[in-house]
């Protein structure tokens, strides 16, 4: 909301700065986010008068003029307006002044005289149309004086960002109040003093009939006529044009000065071209067409309300006129509407249609219907002061649902012990009173009347904001609280902390941790080859690259590796936690959402070059990175299983532990990860944080004594062919009951070139809880282990 | 010469003859194995004691202790020796060691400064005793408005910008639903933190549809704005500076009554409006004000969603935007940088 300094001033005489105000407004809930100066270009242009007028002896159209700016010298002006005369009070850019346009003034020559400034036109200073002529001001003002000064034009307009609740100060009136309230200062209603012309009644000439009066309680008009349709004065204009409104003409600049004076819509139709003299407001028929006075067709349901004559819909209700009974340059008969509509009706008809405009603005914010009268009262005394036409006695009027005063019951105890204040009865009594409350007493609790431009309060805890709001929060007390918490009830969930370790987990091993948008395109999804059903879809994205919550978090990383590659980052070794969504009709939401790990390893594996190898990490790195994450946070080894055939992984391994699957790590595909511009491999795992989380939650650390025995170690080589895994080795030595089998380790595996076997080097490790072992015992045992492999294996011995 | 003799010169002998080898001797394992020579159980000196039995029984306790003494001379000159090469090694005698080469340095993680900010808050929460909730991010239309106080059609909608998934499923707007969920779960009293990504359909300089939120709430019996105060200030004086000013403007949440926005004296200007050199501060637009959340005391209407009774229960709630408090406490002065994630703005946060 724009506020004009001096209009408010004609509301309430507040005489402090501008900066005291702003900061007290701001202070009482009504932020001033920005002081401006709506008029910065005119303040170096100046009165003058013309001295004298000569024929430019070089040019027919042309005039020299002597023009006195209140120096000691008068300038000479060449000056190529028709209607510039002697004895004029003109507007005169000096040399240097810089015009709204851009051009800069400077002392020329213009066909052989020197001009020393120019005298210009409304369109020039870009405060009105008429570009036929200079600007003629009033006589009687003294040459030299600022023309924003002479003009009376506005010097502050506050910027107030107007919270939804608080529809009454989006207008002049309304924040004159507060300003009132705020500084002890009266207000001053203008004073209503209409005249009525000729003997013809409105509420002769047009009925008005509400079909729906939940959408609209109260409509009333007036009609004025004998109008003459021509541009409104220059102070109701240069006050429009300093809030931000364009000056239209007489009629449609006095509804929007009414609707900022007083914070109602107005609508003025040409009553001409209103056919019948009923006016109806009732709901549009679903997929009848409608245009609006922007030239729009506009498609409509059956909830939009319309206004209607006899025949035909001629008002969008509350939101927008129809083009077809405009106000044009011919219009001689207004019919003027002022009307509440049910803020819930314009909210949706606005918002369906795109179509916000200042009036549905107010009424989706609920206007004051009390107030509606005296709106539609001033509207036609303004345009009957200003010459614009007649008023017609009397008012056409239909007000289904009269509104009604809310009482609201307030406990001063009550507002002490929300706010930690001690104010006293006198005090509530002053500032509720101040923001025009009534207030009863009974027995020690006060009934507040509340005023009905204040929609906002229907409750005590209403009430007692503003008691805040004008004592100031910022004064209240402060203290710590004492935060007292029931042990008894279930703990808190330890997602976040959990998370928190991964987190630090990743972080300690030297990973960097990244934040991806949680939706990515559908075609990210596609490209990577993950099925359709599931997806959870954006309804209305921002565009087409956000339009489906993320299912993998790989898209998300590769764009990230895409950027840093771009950026020369060619070593990456990243994470991220987040959630992954699916679709879950057994979810309460209908989505599962499952925290995932995501690590990518690019490029080198070490991060300098001395003395390290130069080679770039494989699949290896990864993988001990999982294991790594396994045995910190569940002390289990998981299993590591091929997949083939996945989708955007070659290889792809699954990682299994006790039938579950915790993740998936591998290679993305080269075909894929060259899209992202990546000339090296890209290892990427995505990992079940919820499933890790809850596969660890039951581990307890348990003590076990620490042997006392010395152990035994021997290795043994196994031959084995390319395709055989070392896991099927393992799990044949693990499981073939050697209890005296402490531990297994590779020490060494071997792939001699262009053979069809591999050896892998095998640590054994023995040790007996009680005794010391022998060798014999050993011998034995390790032998049993070897028929076992040569029984179930297809392995050999060297 | 007879074999005392022999023995006795073979003894002697052994002494300088270790001695010059040692000090040919330049690492802890040359003199290991100049041990073993002369020491060991099959060395020198074994080999010559093993001759004793050769001797008269008379010549053998004499040449047994001049063999003893010799074994004492040569372990004593073996410590000496081994002591000289351990000082001058760690003199720095060894010219090939060079200290100034670089070292084995394991990789150096980062956390996301989104998360560090997380991470600095919730300590503080958890500190006076909050507990640390998280909820669903794709929300359902009753927690993330309607039983906030935001009825369909309630113009306050307005204020946030929302990405449907379908008609009654929504990208949640902020955490704050999970005051809602809280109290569903728990009784009074309670106090708890919700951090966690939130989405709005904005998209430009100073928006980015996802972003991060700490919700915190804390509800009780005769909890006070006084309460909401004191431990905003605070937390404002822990995350940014001890002498920080905190000022409450009063405003407008549809979930708290009364409500109000929380500034913060400017960190980049220490509240004067201008910079050092007397340009115009660009954080606070002049105002030397900064705002950081929005918090008010839990409106009735919430409690009554939740079946507490609003005249027993009181509380307090505030909501803040973590990439805002970052950018003023790192001084981060681009909002996207937050999610292109390049290392070498990651690297800064390590």
């Amino acid at each position: 909301m724009l506020l004009s300094l001096s209009w408010l001033r004609e509301f309430t005489p507040y005489k402090g700065s501008i900066d005291e105000l702003s900061h007290r407004l701001t202070m009482v809930g009504l932020e001033v986010e920005e002081i401006i100066r709506p008029f910065p270009h005119l303040s170096p242009l100046v009165v003058g008068r013309v001295i004298e007028k000569r024929q430019h002896p070089g040019a027919d159209k042309l005039s020299l003029c002597s023009v006195n700016v209140g120096g000691p010298d008068s300038l000479n002006i060449v000056c190529g307006a028709p209607n510039v005369e002697a004895g004029q009070n003109v507007a005169v850019a000096l040399e240097g002044t810089k015009l709204p346009g851009g051009q800069e003034i400077r002392k020329t020559r213009i066909r052989g005289e020197t001009s020393q400034g120019m005298i210009c036109s409304e369109t020039e200073l870009e405060l009105g149309q008429d570009s036929a002529g200079i600007m003629v001001l009033n006589d009687g003002i003294k040459p030299g004086t600022g023309l924003s000064y002479a003009l009376g034009l506005e010097e502050f307009v506050l910027d107030i960002g107007v919270t939804p609740n608080r529809p009454d100060c989006l207008s002049v009136l309304g924040l004159a109040r507060e300003v009132a309230a705020l500084f002890d200062l009266p207000l001053n209603m203008p004073v209503l003093n209409l005249y009525e012309d000729g003997d013809r009644d409105c509420t002769d000439e047009v009925q008005i009939e509400i079909e729906d009066p939940a959408g609209c309680p109260l409509y009333q008009a007036r009609i004025i006529s004998g109008c003459h349709i021509r541009p409104g004065p220059a102070w109701m204009r240069h006050r429009l044009m300093a809030v931000g409104v364009r000056p239209i003409n007489n009629i449609v600049d006095v509804t929007n000065y009414i609707m900022l004076e007083l914070g109602h819509p107005l609508h003025a139709f040409d009553r001409t071209l209103l056919e019948g003299d009923w006016i109806r407001v009732a709901r549009a028929h679903s997929g009848s067409r409608f245009t609006t006075l922007d030239n729009q067709e506009r498609e409509l349901n059956d909830r939009d309300l319309l206004i209607r004559d006899t025949r035909k819909p001629v008002a969008l209700a509350g939101v927008m006129g129809g083009a077809n009974t405009e106000i044009n340059d011919r219009s001689s008969e207004v019919l003027l509407e002022c009307a509440v509509f049910n803020p819930l009706n314009i909210r949706q008809t606005a918002r369906r249609l795109g179509l916000h405009s200042e009036s549905s603005f107010r009424f989706e914010r609920g206007v004051d219907q009390a107030g509606a009268p005296f709106a539609l009262d001033r509207a036609a005394q303004l345009m009957s002061e200003l010459g614009c036409g007649r008023v017609y006695k009397g008012v056409a009027k239909s007000e289904p649902r009269p509104c009604k005063p809310l009482q609201v019951g307030f406990r001063r105890e009550r507002a002490n012990s929300l706010l930690a204040l001690d104010v006293d009865q006198e005090y509530c009594r002053r500032v509720l009173t101040s923001l025009g409350c009534q207030i009863q007493e009974e027995s020690g609790t006060m009934q507040v009347t509340v005023p009905t431009y204040r929609p906002d309060i229907t409750r005590e805890v209403d009430l007692i904001e503003e008691i805040g709001r004008v004592y100031g929060l910022d004064k209240t007390p402060e203290h710590l609280p004492k935060v007292q918490k029931s042990l008894e009830q279930g703990e808190a969930d330890h997602e976040y902390e959990f998370l928190d370790s991964i987190k630090q987990w990743a972080r300690g091993l030297g990973l960097q941790e990244t934040i991806n948008y949680s939706f990515v395109g559908m075609t990210d999804l596609d490209f990577l080859g993950i099925p359709l059903e599931g997806r959870v879809r954006v309804f209305n994205p921002l565009s087409e690259e956000q339009d489906v919550m993320r299912s993998h978090l790989l898209p998300g990383l590769l764009y990230t590796l895409k950027h840093n590659l771009g950026q020369g980052n060619t070593r990456l070794r990243l994470f991220e936690t987040a959630r992954s969504f699916v679709q879950d009709q057994t979810s309460e939401t209908g989505v599962r959402e499952n925290n995932r790990l995501a690590l990518m390893l690019y490029g080198r594996r070490h991060r300098g070059h001395w003395p390290y190898p130069q080679d770039d990490v494989d699949f290896y790195d990864l993988k001990g990175l999982v294991e790594n994450l396994l045995q910190s946070f569940g002390s289990f080894e998981g299993h590591f299983v091929l997949q083939e055939n996945h989708s955007y992984l070659e290889p792809a391994v699954r990682c299994v532990y006790h039938r579950k699957e915790i993740g998936l790590l591998g290679r993305v595909r080269p075909e894929q990860s060259r899209v992202y511009k990546a000339r090296k491999d890209i290892w990427f795992a995505d990992l079940d944080l919820d499933k890790l989380h809850e596969l660890c939650s039951g581990v307890k650390p348990q003590f076990q004594a620490l042997p006392r025995f010395p152990v035994v170690k021997r290795d043994m080589t196994v031959v084995a062919p390319l395709e055989l895994g070392y896991q099927q080795v393992l799990e044949v030595v693990e499981n073939a009951g050697v209890a005296i089998l402490e531990d297994v380790s590779l020490v060494d595996m071997y792939l001699p070139q262009e053979q069809q076997e591999k050896k892998f080097t095998l640590r054994l490790t023995y040790r007996h809880p009680d005794r010391t072992l022998k060798d014999s015992e050993v011998d034995r045992e390790q032998q049993k282990m070897v028929d076992l492999l040569l029984k179930k294996l297809p392995v050999g011995f060297p | 010469m007879n074999t005392v003799q022999e023995l006795n010169n073979s003894l002697k002998s052994l002494i300088q003859e270790f001695e010059h080898i040692l000090n040919q001797a330049s690492s802890l394992q040359e003199l290991e194995d100049a041990r073993v020579v002369f020491l060991g159980r099959k060395g020198k000196l074994a080999r010559i004691m093993s001759r004793l039995p050769e001797l008269d029984p008379a010549d053998r306790p004499g040449t047994g202790r001049t063999a003893n003494e010799v074994k004492t001379e040569l372990n004593r000159i073996l410590e000496n020796r081994k002591e000289a090469l351990e000082k001058q090694a760690a003199a720095g005698g060894d010219i090939t060691f060079d200290p100034t080469l670089p070292g084995r340095t394991p990789d150096m993680g980062s956390l996301h400064p989104v998360t560090r900010v997380i991470q600095d808050i919730s300590n503080i929460f958890v500190g006076l005793g909050f507990d640390i909730v998280t909820g669903p991010e794709v929300e359902t239309d009753f927690y993330n408005f309607e039983a906030l106080n935001l009825p369909p059609g309630h113009p306050a909608r307005d204020m946030q910008d929302t990405l449907y998934i379908t008609k009654s499923l929504v990208l949640r707007t902020h955490t704050s639903p999970l005051q809602v969920r809280t109290m569903e779960k728990r009784r009074p009293p309670l106090a708890a933190i919700a951090p966690g990504k939130v989405y709005r359909r904005d998209s430009d300089l100073t928006h980015t549809p996802m972003f991060h939120q700490i919700e915190g709430f804390l509800v009780d019996t005769h909890v006070s704005m006084a309460d909401l105060r004191g431990t905003l200030t605070a937390f404002a004086q822990r995350i940014f500076d001890p002498d920080v000013k905190v000022r409450f403007r009063p405003s407008f949440f549809p979930f708290t009554e009364p409500s109000a926005e929380v500034d913060i004296s400017c960190v980049m200007c220490q509240g004067q409006g201008r910079n050092q050199d007397g340009s115009t501060c660009r954080v606070c637009k002049e105002t030397g004000w900064v705002e950081v959340l929005g918090c008010g005391m839990i409106d009735p209407e919430v409690f009554l969603q939740v079946g507490y009774d609003p005249d027993i229960y009181t509380g307090f709630a505030f909501g803040l935007g973590v990439e805002r408090v970052a950018m003023l406490k790192y001084g981060i002065n681009d909002l996207r940088m937050f999610f292109e994630n390049d290392i070498r703005f990651l690297n800064q946060f390590a």
